[in-house]
């Protein structure tokens, strides 16, 4: 190959002229600032890194820790009395284990549930609570009608534990009892998990559930609570919402791990429709009386509640 | 060698030629092929055919007592209890564009399509013309020919050309004379250099810079075009001349641009489909493109939805370059800065976090996941920008629903636009990746699109040479096809190269000169 000019200088510049006139500090010094250069960038990269990657992950924001229990009073439904319980049954609770409690009164949420029922506060309240304690990692609904009856089980240690989900999750199984063909994913794992929820006999159960705070919560109450679901007279309100919306989106279902009944949400003896083996045992986490809150008014919480809730004292005593 | 020569020749005159003859051919190749259509690629997708089976009534809203909202069935579809069975028979009155005709709204039964296609199918099959390897390529072999033979562009003939009149008149010669360079014999070997690295560049250049632009380095492969085509497949009104002309002069449109800036694009062929028919409904046709589009190309970020009515008008400006390299400057977050939903934003409700009161959601670039425009009555969708996240992923999700698609079809008359429009207002997570553009900046309207006036907050400014024009409309009393001729002329003629601008202004020039009007 010939080259249309000549080159203007040899191609062999004198190899050592430069490199001989270093003296070898400054050599020392160069190769520091080097390897201090180097380490910085690469610090920032992984800084980078890191920074990027939480973004666009959806797990709690960084520095969330803590569950709070929210509890939804509905003061014109139930005696002060009855009320009164409950609260010290959720103080009680939270105290042991350092959570936080947001108690809501139902009346706050009248104008954001408008014409339907009222259960569906729940969905505001939660929102209300996530508003209010940014930096809990978990939220645990526990309706009025529910008692937790086994104070000295940490919910972490229950459920949220790692790998303890993972052995909890009910996979392959039909959202709404009996035949949905709508089921869990298979190939679910724990972490994707970010709401925790149980069904009885029939529907899903928005009465005791543990939503992690994050953006697929914002996504999933909004969603749930939508104007035209409240609108759309489900005869079961939110309860039959959630059973929709859990049917007809995968990305909430994607989401959302079920768990057996008697983790969350065992029903009394005289609450009709539980999932099999879904009946309170003695040592269950919480006991609910599922309807007994019905609007045909055959049943009375207070009633059911009282024998409950001496065992629950005696317990609390002993402990 | 042969590529290369005519590849010297062709762009030889920069740009101009080379666009003509490229133009040239694409379009007249396709002038015989009224098949185009069913070469376009077909999205069906099977991903909801397990739901097709039922049939499903909608509900007038009064029927809206049930006890639950259904499940979906073993072997698929969804009903709706408790209607009563007639309902699904007779069609809501209205008009619900694009899915009827507009001659007989809510008339147009299955059996009726069905004997119009049988009609069709009446006639001797076309494509048994020109089966043969030559005859098919014959044409095109001589088009090749012809252009270099002429390669004027004022005799370059257009099937779709009508009326020019707003072109500068005068045509120009030949200007390139023969030039004798006069060489020394040392220096030779140095021109002959020069003279292959010239040629290289005219062949290869092109090439290089769209490579690339294609590469990651580049950036255009995070964007893929999604141009909506074949719109009702030619079911519900036979699919003249002029609908297969807006058809390939859009499609060639996107390819030319996307080919420029090394983007994807992707045909949607919007075939009328069953499971997107009034009664039928399973989704928002667009939500369902737009995921199998994310599925397609993995590793592109954002997806530009574009109607067939629309024309990209500078060539020259990327989207890197006009939006997405300083985001944050174009977009405006408060809706209240332009409002014709009278949308109250920020939301009020004292339940919920900071984010879904704020104003200007979290003023990050990166939480932006929808980009689209406001025309004069509210959101628009012939052109906007999704974002592949998780957001997206959820609201393409929660987008159709059957419980709200049962209470509202009969308002929404647009559709997945008015039901955006809806999710926006009701759902508090939506908002905060919700960036909104200057109309103007992908979607400006042409005159009359939007009411009678000429707002030049909503119509295409030629001086300001707007990226796009969507002829939003057009076919409800206006002329889509006169409309897109127009502006892609009009983008030609604002896209000349400086050679052309010279050789258009000596022609004015040469004009101009005294008593030459008067002879001509």
């Amino acid at each position: 190959m010939q080259f249309a000019l000549p080159p203007r200088r040899s191609p062999h510049p004198l190899p050592l002229s430069r490199s001989s006139r270093m003296s070898s500090y400054r050599r020392k010094q160069l190769k520091s600032v080097a390897v201090l250069a180097f380490a910085i960038l690469s610090l920032l990269y992984l800084l980078h890194y890191l920074s990027s990657s939480a973004s666009t992950s959806v797990a709690a924001p960084a520095g969330t820790s803590g569950v709070v229990l929210v509890t939804l009073l509905d003061w014109q439904r139930f005696s002060e009395s009855y009320l009164k319980k409950i609260v010290a049954n959720r103080e009680d609770y939270a105290k042991r284990h350092g959570y936080t409690n947001f108690f809501a009164s139902v009346s706050d949420y009248d104008d954001a549930v408008g014409d339907a029922p009222m259960s569906w506060a729940v969905a505001p309240a939660i929102r209300h609570a996530m508003a209010t304690h940014p930096r809990s990692a978990y939220f645990f609904h526990l309706a009025t009608n529910a008692l937790i009856m086994n104070p000295t089980k940490s919910l972490k240690s229950h459920i949220l534990e790692k790998g303890r989900l993972e052995d909890l999750m009910m996979k392959d199984v039909p959202i709404v009892p009996p035949d949905s063909i709508i089921k869990t994913f298979a190939h679910q794992t724990e972490k994707d998990v970010d709401l925790i929820i149980t069904q009885d006999s029939e529907n899903l159960n928005p009465g005791s559930f543990i939503l992690k705070n994050g953006e697929f919560a914002r996504f999933f109450l909004d969603v749930w609570f939508d104007p035209l679901y409240r609108n759309y007279n489900f005869a079961k309100a939110e309860t039959h919402g959630l059973d929709h919306i859990m049917q007809w989106h995968p990305t909430v279902l994607a989401r959302t791990a079920l768990v057996p009944q008697r983790i969350l949400s065992s029903y009394s003896n005289s609450s009709p429709g539980a999932s099999s083996d879904g009946t309170y045992k003695d040592g269950d986490l919480v006991i609910q009386f599922h309807g007994c809150d019905d609007e045909e008014g055959n049943r009375d919480c207070a009633h059911e509640l009282d024998p409950y809730y001496k065992l629950w004292e005696k317990k609390t005593q002993t402990d | 060698m042969f590529n290369c020569v005519s590849c010297v020749l062709i762009t030889s005159l920069p740009n101009f030629p080379s666009f003509f003859t490229s133009c040239h051919s694409d379009l007249t190749t396709n002038t015989y092929t009224p098949w185009l259509a069913f070469s376009l690629r077909s999205t069906s997708s099977g991903l909801h055919n397990d739901r097709l089976l039922a049939t499903h009534c909608l509900a007038p809203i009064l029927a809206m007592t049930l006890s639950r909202s259904p499940s979906p069935h073993p072997g698929g579809g969804w009903s709706s209890p408790g209607l009563v069975p007639a309902s699904g028979i007779t069609s809501p009155n209205g008009p619900s564009p694009g899915s009827l005709s507009p001659d007989t709204p809510g008339t147009i039964s299955w059996a009726a399509a069905k004997a119009k296609s049988d009609e069709v199918r009446g006639y001797p099959s076309f494509t048994t013309r020109n089966s043969g390897f030559f005859s098919r390529q014959r044409h095109k072999i001589w088009t090749r020919f012809s252009s270099f033979r002429k390669l004027s562009p004022r005799e370059y003939v257009d099937k779709d050309d009508y009326g020019r009149e707003w072109k500068s008149a005068g045509g120009g010669r030949g200007l390139l004379g023969t030039f004798r360079i006069p060489i020394r014999r040392g220096r030779f070997r140095l021109m002959f250099a020069l003279f292959l690295v010239w040629v290289g560049y005219l062949c290869f250049w092109a090439t290089i810079v769209q490579t690339y632009r294609r590469s990651p380095i580049g950036g255009g492969s995070k964007f893929v075009i999604i141009l909506a085509s074949n719109v009702e497949g030619g079911v519900m009104e036979w699919k003249g001349a002029r609908e297969w002309a807006i058809e390939r002069n859009s499609i060639w449109n996107k390819k030319r641009y996307a080919k420029k800036w090394g983007y994807e694009l992707e045909l949607a062929n919007l075939l009328a489909k069953k499971r997107y028919s009034h009664e039928w409904r399973e989704s928002w046709e667009k939500g369902d493109v737009i995921r199998e589009a994310m599925l397609k190309y993995p590793d592109a970020e954002w997806f530009w939805w574009l109607d067939l009515n629309t024309w990209v008008m500078e060539y020259d400006t990327s989207l890197q370059h006009h939006l997405f390299n300083d985001l944050e400057s174009h977009v405006y977050r408060d809706i209240t800065a332009y409002n014709p939903l009278n949308i109250t934003h920020p939301l009020p409700e004292f339940w919920l976090d900071e984010l879904g009161r704020a104003l200007e959601g979290d003023g990050e670039a990166d939480s932006l996941n929808m980009l689209l425009t406001q025309d004069c009555v509210g959101f628009n969708l012939g052109s906007f920008f999704l974002r592949r996240s998780l957001w997206t992923e959820r609201l393409l999700d929660v987008w159709w629903d059957p419980v709200m698609y049962e209470q509202m079809h009969m308002e929404w008359e647009h559709k997945e636009q008015d039901a955006l429009e809806y999710i926006y207002q009701s759902q508090p997570w939506v908002r905060s990746s919700v960036g909104f553009l200057p109309q103007r900046s992908i979607n400006s309207f042409p005159p009359g699109a939007c009411g009678d006036g000429d707002n030049p907050v909503v119509h295409y400014q030629q001086n300001a040479h707007d990226l796009v024009v969507n002829m939003a409309g057009c076919m409800f009393g206006r002329d889509c096809w006169s409309e897109i001729y127009y502006y892609r002329e009009l983008s030609n003629w604002l896209g000349r190269s400086g050679w052309e601008r010279f050789r258009d202004a000596l022609g004015d020039a040469y004009d101009r000169v005294p008593g030459k009007a008067k002879h001509d």
